[in-house]
């Protein structure tokens, strides 16, 4: 596919969407509208001959900078609340526990489980789900009465991780219904910084569904997937890729041997389909470092497949490489 | 050489030259061994005095210090555990008023921006999934009555993560918002 027209179409679908780009989602500058000219964050600037470019191209630079020193404030900042957790998990291999992201209220009322805490971008957050929504039911089971909260904790351990739950809450008096899409997380471990004694009843601290315990490391990525940006296939997009679902590829690392390409489409990971940027970063950073993953792409309206071996994420330099498996029948 | 001494000096030098070459003892060695031993004697019984005053001091603080603890056992550690367990308590206000003043912030963010870098994403996904997982854990271990230290440890460790997000995710934006 022609680079430039592709970078414009895909421009002006997202400026008919009310979006913005983000650097790296490069105009070529003789061929894109004064007010919308993008500069690569990492080259010159796509106009020339002011020094205001000049600045602009700077401030891009000090920006992509900061997004550097982001990711290692991310890194460190899982790193070090390890041993505060380490208490309370278990790391290793296992089943993974499933995750909905709030905090309730142990002393909540008998007309339901009160959310105090709704993690910002979990799962709950997610489905729409506020501080001070009452959870009434869970997967049809009322939650009502006596011990509410122990209740909706009790029913979710069994609810296996990246599963929808259904929940029904009560918002200012109203019902409901809104679908939770679950993570994995740790189990917790039996003990910690608790004496036996003061873990009884049947909650205590159970390891995940099956009675094993999970650690997914921090999700970090590095190296030229790092790089990669996608962006959500709006309607608009999927007529013009000949697809209505996929996350597509608006960047792709220019290292050699990294197969995929500007134009793509990511219509699955392992079979499992992407719904957004965000999601299609989450399945490819629960991988293992070395571990190989199967993409179905669709590239100038054929589907292909390939084949990638993550790099070990402690090394950040390592390359990914993405390797043309077969091609599929459109 | 000098060749001009004063008076004084030349009197002192007079009279070192009238000393003799050897001092006599003041007395015979039998005498200096009783004198010894009975230094060394004295040296003993000041010993043994020192000894049994600090002894008998330090009966003395125990003795103060059992009566004053059997006073104030009640009131004083109590009194300490209240303004540890405030102190504990406004700490740990503090630090959920934090962390909601930043979770307000990121409230008006959108979810993710429309064009996603997916180093940064990754970044913002381990830290909400790790913030997930603390809040999820808080439940289970304030139902299982943990001790209130536990908690605020781990309450302090979510207020830190979503400082951690807050930043990534400012960053996240700022390189969106790139001309």
């Amino acid at each position: 596919m022609n680079k430039s027209p592709f970078i414009l179409t895909v421009a002006a679908l997202l400026m008919a969407n009310g979006g913005a780009l983000a650097p790296g989602a490069a105009l070529a500058a003789d061929e894109a509208p004064a007010s919308n000219r993008i500069y690569v964050a990492d080259g010159p600037p796509a106009t020339t001959g002011s020094g205001a470019s000049d600045l602009d191209a700077k401030l891009a630079a000090a920006r992509l900078r900061l997004e550097q020193a982001a990711h290692e404030v991310a890194e460190l900042a899982t790193q070090m609340g390890e041993p505060v957790l380490e208490k309370f998990m278990i790391s290793g291999k296992g089943a993974p526990r499933a995750v909905i992201g709030v905090q309730l209220d142990t002393d909540s009322g008998k007309d339901g489980a009160r959310i105090r805490e709704v993690s910002p971008g979990g799962p709950a957050a997610e489905a729409g789900l506020r501080a001070g929504d009452v959870i009434v039911a869970i997967n049809g089971t009322d939650v009502m009465g006596e011990e509410s909260a122990r209740q909706v904790v009790h029913l979710m351990h069994d609810v296996a991780p990246e599963s929808k739950v259904k929940v029904r809450i009560l918002r200012e008096g109203k019902p409901g219904d809104f679908i939770i899409t679950t993570r994995p997380g740790m189990g917790f471990r039996t003990g910690g910084i608790f004496g036996p004694h003061e873990l009884p009843g049947p909650l205590a601290f159970q390891f995940g569904p099956h009675g094993d315990l999970p650690f997914s490391p921090p999700m970090m990525i590095h190296g030229p997937l790092a790089d990669m940006e996608l962006v959500t296939l709006t309607p608009q997009l999927g007529r013009y890729f000949g697809t209505d679902k996929g996350v597509l590829v608006v960047r792709a690392s220019r290292e050699q041997g990294y197969k995929l390409e500007e134009g793509d489409v990511i219509l699955a990971i392992d079979g499992r389909q992407p719904t957004s940027g965000s999601h299609a970063t989450r399945i490819l950073s629960s991988y293992q470092p070395g571990e190989k993953i199967a993409i179905r792409l669709m590239r100038q309206h054929k589907m292909v497949n390939v084949e990638a071996t993550l790099p070990d994420r402690l090394e950040p330099e390592h390359k990914v490489h993405l390797m043309p498996k077969d091609d599929a029948p459109t | 050489m000098h060749t001009h001494v004063d008076p004084q000096t030349k009197a002192i030098v007079n009279r070192l030259h009238q000393l003799p070459d050897e001092m006599q003892p003041p007395c015979d060695w039998q005498e200096f061994q009783r004198r010894a031993q009975h230094r060394s004697s004295v040296r003993t019984k000041r010993l043994n005095g020192t000894q049994l005053a600090v002894v008998a001091l330090a009966l003395v603080i125990v003795v103060v210090g059992v009566v004053m603890w059997n006073r104030t056992d009640k009131s004083v550690p109590t009194t300490v555990n209240t303004a540890a367990e405030r102190m504990q308590s406004l700490d740990a206000a503090s630090t959920a008023a934090r962390a909601q003043a930043i979770e307000n912030w990121l409230a008006t963010l959108p979810q993710e921006p429309v064009v996603v870098r997916v180093g940064t994403r990754a970044a913002v996904a381990g830290l909400e999934d790790r913030i997930a997982q603390v809040d999820d854990l808080l439940t289970s271990v304030q139902l299982e009555g943990a001790r209130p230290d536990g908690v605020v440890a781990l309450q302090r460790e979510r207020a830190r993560l979503v400082g951690s997000l807050a930043q990534v995710r400012y960053a996240e934006v700022m390189a969106a918002l790139t001309p």
